[in-house]
């Protein structure tokens, strides 16, 4: 597998990675031990409550309440910085005054008002 | 579980020690599913809490990276690589096919963006910085030209449409019975 070419449009398995054919340093090794004993711990609790016959609920995924959690309450964490300022004020206030000044570009400046017929493009 | 349960609420309203309701109340506890601390929480400031976090999100101490700390909603979520679901294997056993994501795994910040029927994060067949030069580089080549087009405009030489017997004087109601003025349309 050493002459292996990612296919053009995938990225390459982990299993093709080199690291894990030519990577046989402890620390790395152990590294990727570690990981998949998380993994392998968190797939067994999936599936002994799987395949236990006397389940009649759904199984509860922790990581996806957290997930959900942590995308609903962002709030808590929030702190007005320059950046989010600046976000909060180009996302929620510029917006609402965006038709008013487009209104008074186009009627009330001499490069767009060509007399009384100002407006009588906009038809319904 | 249940038949548990119900054997406690027996023993405390037994026991009795103070009036019934409260008897139940604190002698038996409903088993709910997230506890306070298996919940995200504030970004973590000391090595203890690190270490706490990561085994919360089910990740390795050193793997566990937080997203800065700048005010911007995180917390102490972890920042995960921007891969789309459509880079994992399509081969190996998901316990969630659809999703290629196994149960328990940390989910991504944007993790309903990363689907596989939306945002795709794949290798493109040519790098994004050539794919935008390229684009870019096209169109404003073809504004610039329309641009110069309306600066300095290249007509056709032309001239009045010549017209045949002395310009059509009987057609555009001339006197038949006058003699009409000669046009010479051409040179010999």
């Amino acid at each position: 597998m050493a002459d292996y070419r990612e296919a053009p449009l995938a990225t390459r398995p982990k299993t093709l990675d080199p690291n894990e054919y030519f990577n046989l340093s402890p620390d790395y090794r152990r590294a990727e031990e570690e990981r998949a004993a998380l993994r392998a711990n968190l797939k067994r609790q999936y599936q002994l409550q799987l395949n236990n016959p006397h389940r009649t609920e759904l199984i509860e995924d922790p990581a996806l309440t957290r997930w959900v959690y942590a995308r609903a309450n962002p709030y808590p964490h929030f702190r007005p910085t320059k950046k989010t300022s600046l976000l909060g004020v180009m996302f929620g206030v510029v917006p609402l005054f965006r038709p008013l000044c487009l209104l008074f570009a186009l009627c009330f400046t001499d490069k767009f008002n060509h007399g009384p017929k100002c407006l009588m493009f906009i038809r319904y | 579980m249940a038949g548990v349960g119900f054997q406690r609420l027996a023993k405390a309203l037994a026991k009795g020690k103070g009036s019934g309701l409260s008897a139940l109340v604190s002698g038996c506890r409903a088993a709910s599913g997230a506890t306070k601390d298996s919940l995200p929480g504030a970004y973590p400031k000391t090595p203890e809490e690190r270490a706490a976090a990561a085994k919360k999100y089910n990740l390795r101490v050193e793997d566990y990276e937080p997203y800065p700390d700048n005010g911007e909603g995180f917390g102490d979520y972890p920042k995960l690589q921007d891969r789309s679901q459509h880079e994992r294997d399509p081969w190996y056993k998901w316990d969630h096919p659809d999703l290629r994501r196994n149960w328990g795994e940390p989910m991504h910040w944007n993790f309903d963006m990363y689907l596989r029927t939306r945002v795709d994060t794949s290798p493109s067949p040519v790098p994004w910085s050539t794919m935008w030069k390229q684009l870019f580089g096209f169109v404003g080549f073809m504004l610039f030209m329309f641009y110069m087009g309306e600066k300095f405009p290249s007509y056709q030489p032309i001239a009045p449409k010549q017209y045949p017997y002395n310009n059509l004087y009987l057609e555009k109601g001339g006197d038949p019975a006058k003699a009409p003025e000669e046009v010479k349309n051409y040179e010999i």
